[in-house]
């Protein structure tokens, strides 16, 4: 342990307060600005806590994130949860022991060898005074303490622990029970359940509703929301509001202001108004010429070019999205899933144009989710019908289709990779253009236009346009940049506009296409030149961990004998270049009906110091698993009319009986930053199942999801 | 739109309610009863969350009508506990972490609680077949299934 550096929550929040609460005694209370979307989050932190602090893990609680109370530490997105609540927790931690510490020898004036610690405790062996962290935090000392930006080594040294803890995860007793509470099972005094009637699409604008079904609502005492062309229906009575939502489809009618599109997809990315920039070494994307795409005469010299295409792939929690909103004193309490608290905060405020402080956003758990999916919208929907109805709790819940139907999608996107390999394996030339819609339109202050309902609300149809982000590694771009050491690139960012369907925020951004592009092309090329896919990997890095965690996963794989007429393959990333570094290998069968089969998954990963190993493993196992669904199985369908994929049956996921024996490696780097690991897994992923598919078919496959169809498609190319 | 009355039997407890004929179980199960660890997911019997035991079979109880299940012994995860204790499915789900958000656990509890109340030892393919038709999204599905294996190797 050399260094440790506090990220960047403590520049804001760098009082032990601020994320210490020692009220209660023999408890310590935790504040963190992310939420537990299921990735183990809350039981990760508290076990920081507790190594460092040496106060029981049981004894430790996190708060969950409320914008009153809780330090505003951005979205829970991008894999920082750990990396910056984490280290901000355990810098925390170790603020607090150290000054602790020293607080208890000065007042009871005992020396270092006389002092028993236990759980929070100081003892003096002799005396057997106490002082407790409890005691210390009433103090003024305790409260003058400034979190440093950064620990020495002498510092470090004082902390002892070990990473190998198996732990209860705070959540899973309530779960196993059915008493874990979702926003969905929230219920108070004369609540109303709220569901949003809506068109075929996004661009209608209301045009007549039913005088007699308006009779039935009033009879059956439920209530019509109507403001610009969005409509709600509102009743005490849940399964009533589900009843007349269906009658409410047949009764209300729209005028469609614009279709959404029959042309391919992938020709519209190509052909459509687009915004390019050059992406350079580190990942930034520039507003600059774009160099000419090289050729190559030399003989000795081979190169190739390839076209990756991805479908559009939706979030699709298992519960759909739902809030809980009541306005009451001119003030709004808004419960929700959203994994961008503040930014709602500040939205729904600008939208109704009053004071932030007026507008309380309080977590709690909603169903599964990396990225962007309906709980914005639905907590800003919930937030429009509380106004109109103080005093009472609104309870908006999304149906299945809503969720698959209105959520934004992640992008369908292009990948045009081109490059070149000389006489000695070395890749000399990498052209990587990368086309597609934007994957950055979580609302905000500035953009409440990203609210679904808002262009219903307004009754402006006007479609937007997004605007290419340019930071490192940001959204289209995302591990575009390869890791490895070619000697000469050529990295393009295409912003597409006017694409049909509504897109944002999906685990990985655009990571998943463009690993699974690149390390399915670096195989290509190897192969050209017969050089093992390890090989063509580690000669091309310099990063020590980079070619140990390479290193690793072929021992592990080699351990396993091949099932007959079984096939491999292996992927490598570092997340955003500057993240966890991830190998992946998968084993599989590919029947004769075109089916494919995951027999086995290996996965190395290095994700820094470990900050609790089996949350890694599950954050990774079930990282694959989801790329695994995307590269097999996802893509949205839909025609000009509206959106196809309503269901689980028009939209298929990954299933119990395609679930892989996993062999799955975490190296620990104590000492080093922790580097997050819910994303890093995917596109090595997506590059693994390609090319075992590919030496399985004995060529490569192109198009995502590998269905039947898409295969078979190929095939006859 | 008229109600008619309707006595369930929920995890022991026997109660009438007055409801609509046309009313899902699982709306029962939560409004009328209060149990909300049956989650809703999808009401188009595609993704398991509704999961419930009646008459000792798995049924999915968001298309199932409330009125066809009077008579019937109905639980729901929060049933399962006896005398406060977890059951084996239930242990061996809290021991292994088996879930991540959570939301499709209880159905899968439910199925594979469902499956070992009439069958201690299993095959794969039975409870293949238990686990057919329940969705995860959060990928906990690896460690669902090693705690499913130490049911059997226990």
């Amino acid at each position: 342990m050399n260094q440790f550096n506090s990220g960047p929550s403590i520049n804001t929040y760098n009082k032990l307060s601020h994320w210490f609460d020692f009220s209660n005694p023999g408890i310590l209370k935790v504040y963190s600005g992310k939420i537990d979307i299921g990735q183990h989050i809350s039981s990760t932190l508290a076990l920081i806590a507790s190594k460092i602090t040496e106060i029981k893990y049981d004894q430790i609680e996190i708060i969950k994130l409320s914008t009153d109370i809780s330090p505003n530490e951005g979205i829970t997105a991008s894999s920082l949860s750990v990396a910056n609540s984490g280290s901000a927790i355990k810098a925390a931690s170790i603020t607090l022991k150290i000054n602790f510490i020293n607080y208890a020898l000065e007042n009871l004036e005992i020396k270092n060898e006389d002092v028993l610690f236990e759980n929070g405790v100081i003892k003096d062996k002799n005396s057997n005074k106490t002082i407790s962290y409890w005691d210390f935090a009433k103090t003024d000392d305790f409260r003058k303490i400034i979190i440093p930006e950064n620990f020495d080594e002498n510092s470090l040294k004082k902390i002892n622990y070990e990473n190998n803890q198996k732990i209860e995860l705070k959540t899973i007793n309530d779960i196993v029970t059915g008493k874990y509470k979702y926003v969905h099972d929230i219920n108070f005094p004369k609540m109303l359940h709220a569901r949003i009637v809506r068109p075929t699409s996004y661009h209608c604008k209301l045009i007549k509703i039913n005088e007699d079904f308006k009779k039935r609502l009033v009879e059956n005492d439920i209530t019509l929301f109507v403001k610009g062309s969005f409509v709600a229906i509102l009743s005490q009575d849940e399964f009533l509001v589900t009843k007349f939502l269906e009658i409410a489809k047949k009764n209300i009618f729209w005028e469609e202001k614009q279709q959404l599109s029959n042309e391919n997809v992938f020709n519209s990315l190509e052909k459509h108004e687009k915004e390019s920039l050059l992406v350079k070494s580190g990942g930034e994307a520039f507003y600059e010429e774009i160099p000419e795409k090289k050729s190559f005469d030399d003989p000795k010299i081979k190169s190739l070019s390839t076209i990756f295409k991805k479908s559009y792939l939706m979030h699709g929690p298992i519960g759909p999205s739902a809030s809980c909103a009541i306005y009451k004193d001119n003030k709004f309490t808004i419960f929700s899933h959203s994994q961008s608290i503040f930014a709602l905060k500040y939205s729904i405020s600008k939208y109704f144009d009053i004071d932030p402080n007026l507008v309380s956003l309080k977590f709690i758990p909603g169903s599964g989710c990396y990225g962007h999916n309906g709980a914005d919208d639905v907590a800003f929907e919930a937030s429009v019908i509380a106004k109109e109805y103080p005093d009472r709790h609104i309870l908006l819940k999304w149906t299945r289709e809503d969720e698959h139907s209105w959520e934004p999608y992640g992008s369908a996107s292009l990948n045009k990779v081109f490059g070149a390999i000389n006489d000695y394996g070395e890749v000399i030339y990498w052209s990587n253009e990368a086309y597609s819609d934007t994957y950055l339109s979580r609302p905000s202050d500035l953009e409440l236009t990203n609210f679904t309902s808002y262009k219903f609300l307004t009754n402006n149809f006007a479609k937007t346009k997004s605007t290419p982000k340019t930071s490192a590694h940001m959204g289209i771009h995302r591990n575009l940049d390869p890791i490895y050491n070619f000697k000469e690139t050529r990295l393009v960012k295409n912003l597409v506009h006017d694409l049909p369907l509504r897109t944002s925020a999906l685990r990985t951004l655009g990571a998943f296409a463009n690993v699974t592009a690149s390390e399915s092309f670096l195989n290509d090329l190897a192969s050209i030149k017969n050089i093992d896919p390890f090989d063509i990997r580690i000669n091309h890095l310099d990063d020590e961990r980079a070619i140990d965690v390479l290193n690793n996963l072929k021992e592990k794989m080699e351990i396993f004998k091949p099932k007959d007429d079984s096939f491999r393959g292996i992927a490598f990333s570092r997340y955003k270049n500057s993240a966890a570094y991830c190998a992946v290998g998968v084993e599989l069968n590919v029947t004769d009906d075109l089916e494919i089969k995951l027999n086995h998954a290996w996965i190395t990963v290095d994700a820094g110091e470990i900050a609790y190993e089996d949350g890694i493993k599950a954050q990774v196992e079930g990282g694959f698993i989801q790329a695994a669904s995307w590269a097999l199985y996802e893509e949205v369908i839909f025609d000009s009319k509206e959106i196809i994929s309503k269901d689980w049956d028009s939209y298929k996921i990954i299933g119990f009986d395609n679930i892989p024996v996993f062999t799955t490696s975490v190296i620990d780097q104590k000492g080093s930053h922790y580097l997050g690991v819910g994303e890093v897994v995917a596109g090595p992923t997506g590059a693994a199942i390609s090319n075992a598919l590919c030496n399985a078919l004995g060529q490569r496959i192109k198009i995502l999801p590998f269905t039947k169809d898409n295969i078979t498609k190929e095939l006859l190319n | 739109m008229s109600k008619v009355e309707c006595q369930l039997k929920i995890n022991g407890l026997s109660k009438k309610i007055n409801i609509h004929k046309d009313k899902p179980l699982i709306y029962a199960i939560r409004d009328d009863f209060g149990l909300t660890g049956t989650k809703l997911g999808c009401g188009l019997e595609q993704c398991g969350s509704c999961a419930v035991i009646i008459d000792r079979e798995k049924k999915l109880s968001c298309n199932l009508l409330a009125i066809e299940c009077e008579k019937k012994e109905i639980i729901t995860i929060e049933g399962l506990q006896i005398d406060n204790e977890l059951n084996n499915v239930q242990e061996a789900f809290r021991e292994f972490n088996a879930a991540q958000c959570g939301y499709c656990t209880s159905g899968i509890i439910i199925s594979i609680t469902a499956l070992f109340d009439k069958n201690k030892k299993p095959s794969s393919q039975e409870i293949q077949n238990a686990l057919n038709g329940h969705l995860c999204r959060c990928g906990s599905h690896s460690v669902v299934l090693k705690a499913i294996d130490s049911l059997i190797e226990n």
